[in-house]
């Protein structure tokens, strides 16, 4: 293939884009909104798994102790938590530092709520314990809890699971929707080309009688069907880039304890994908038009 | 050709057991009323349509068992001119006929060059730069055959090409497809004008509902 050949494909194409210029127009919009909620998604799971994996690195069991235990029950108890397989860490907290961090939580030291509660500290003595792995915290607080010397456990798995639940319908919805604006940028595609396939087809059939291969035939319409698609998909990642960075700059101060991605290989790796998301979408629909209309 | 038949899909049957055998360099002639078959004939040879049965070769290469890829390649040995010229109009003359090069990759000096010579040969020089809506329609039939020629096949299969134009002007088509002949090309020529082929003294097959019904020279059955 030399390089007059490339021109002459390039040209075609640019013709037949101008001519079905609305078309064109509506094709590369359509590519963009799905491309561009595409996008949104994926830096939506990406920021909830985020999110998930810093709460699930704090969910911590309490073990709250009876309160008759001796100090030696407790020690001995101390090194069974420890050897238990799973745990990764265990630390005490006295009754008495449980109420001052109680007291600094409701109001730092404004009033002395151990004389509301008139020198009964209501409290008892607890062990935090942390799990090697945070997703069988649940697991592990079953098996602790019959362990003697624990009264009660608590545990925040339920902040974590309702985490999963909404990030799941999250994931559900976003498919749902990216996959139907995917099919209606393919078909927009196929449609643009079809028509430009209809307005040239007596040019096809010269070119056949002449005897092009029916790659040469086929040439322009992919070239069309990309140059659409990656308008398109190029406007979205704009969007999305100047976006997000607007996010990471304006609420992220406001909202820190939201760990947002501002990782630039990670990002640069998501509009990478997401660029050859955008040409596949231009070259499934401009594959279905030129099989069907095409006949070469 | 052997033993050809076509019948197509809505039970029309073009052809019924055509053999015929055209050597190359010769000028034929091929006759009949519309619908005698003549157009499948044609399409037959340009692998348009596939034969319902028989056999048809090439430049003895057998049309039915080529592979797809390969059918570029016999388009490429025959160059067809039709009665509406089928031109394009947003195309001038010279890129009509260079057009035909593009598409089978040729290189732009080659280009260059062969559609020079082939315009000077159909008399079309001056009119390289004109829309085929400006020319008259002998001087776009020109242009169809300069199309036709351009890549250098071994046959021309001419459709009524005279079909649209008057007689000073057919005859004038007809001297430029003998001057292709002569030059040890192939041609084939459907026609209805009885008065060309009396003249032309050439090879006649008539066709009648789908059959030869006469094969001889200079004669009209």
């Amino acid at each position: 293939m030399n390089w007059s050949t490339i021109k002459y494909f390039l040209r075609e194409a640019r013709i037949s884009l101008a001519r079905n210029r609305l078309l064109s127009l509506a094709t590369a919009t359509t590519v963009s909104i799905c491309i561009f909620i595409l996008g949104m998604a994926i830096l939506l799971f990406m920021n909830s798994g985020e999110l998930i994996e810093k709460l699930e690195s704090d969910v911590e069991i309490v073990a709250f102790l009876d309160e008759d235990l001796t100090l030696r029950e407790r020690n001995q108890l101390e090194e069974r938590l420890k050897k238990h397989p799973g745990v990764l860490s265990v630390s005490f907290v006295s009754r008495d530092k449980a109420l001052a961090s109680l007291e600094k939580k409701l109001g730092q030291g404004e009033y002395d709520l151990l004389a509301t509660l008139e020198g009964n500290n209501p409290l008892p003595d607890s062990f935090r314990i942390k799990g090697e792995n945070p997703r069988q915290v649940e697991q592990l607080a079953k098996e602790l809890a019959g362990m003697q010397g624990i009264s009660k456990l608590r545990y925040g798995q339920e902040v974590v699971r309702q985490l999963f639940a909404a990030t799941r319908w999250v994931r559900i919805i976003s498919v749902f929707i990216v996959v139907f604006l995917g099919a209606a940028a393919v078909f927009l595609v196929a449609t643009t080309i079809r028509l430009t396939i209809f307005s040239r087809r007596k040019e096809i059939y010269i070119m056949k009688l002449v005897g092009a291969t029916n790659r040469f035939i086929r040439a322009p319409f992919f070239l069309e069907g990309i140059a659409l698609a990656g308008a398109g998909t190029v406007f979205a990642l704009i969007c999305l880039y100047l976006g997000y960075h607007y996010l990471l700059e304006n609420i992220q101060p406001a909202l820190a304890f939201l760990p947002l991605i501002n990782d630039d290989r990670v990002l640069l790796n998501l509009f990478l994908g997401l660029g050859g998301a955008g040409i596949g979408l231009g070259i499934i629909g401009t594959f279905i038009s030129v099989n069907r209309f095409l006949n070469v | 050709m052997y033993n050809v038949s076509k019948t197509y899909p809505n039970g029309v049957k073009a052809l019924v057991d055509v053999t015929l055998k055209i050597e190359r360099g010769e000028f034929v002639f091929l006759m009949g009323h519309s619908g005698a078959g003549k157009s499948t004939f044609i399409k037959l040879l340009m692998r348009e349509e596939l034969p319902t049965r028989g056999q048809i070769f090439v430049a003895s290469r057998s049309v039915l068992r080529m592979k797809a890829s390969d059918i570029p390649l016999l388009r490429r040995s025959i160059g067809v001119v039709f009665q509406d010229f089928k031109l394009l109009e947003n195309k001038t003359v010279r890129e009509n006929v260079a057009f035909a090069m593009q598409v089978v990759g040729a290189s732009p000096s080659q280009i260059k060059t062969r559609v020079e010579e082939t315009i000077r040969m159909v008399g079309l020089q001056g009119k390289e730069e004109s829309f085929p809506s400006q020319l008259s329609g002998g001087e776009q039939q020109r242009v169809g055959i300069a199309r036709a020629i351009v890549n250098h096949p071994l046959i021309v299969i001419a459709d009524e090409p005279t079909g649209n134009l008057d007689v000073e002007t057919s005859w004038e088509i007809m001297d430029l497809l003998s001057e292709i002949n002569r030059k040890g090309t192939t041609v084939i020529m459907a026609t209805h004008a009885q008065d060309i082929v009396r003249r032309m003294h050439k090879r006649v097959v008539y066709l009648e509902k789908g059959k030869v019904v006469s094969d001889s020279v200079g004669e009209i059955a």
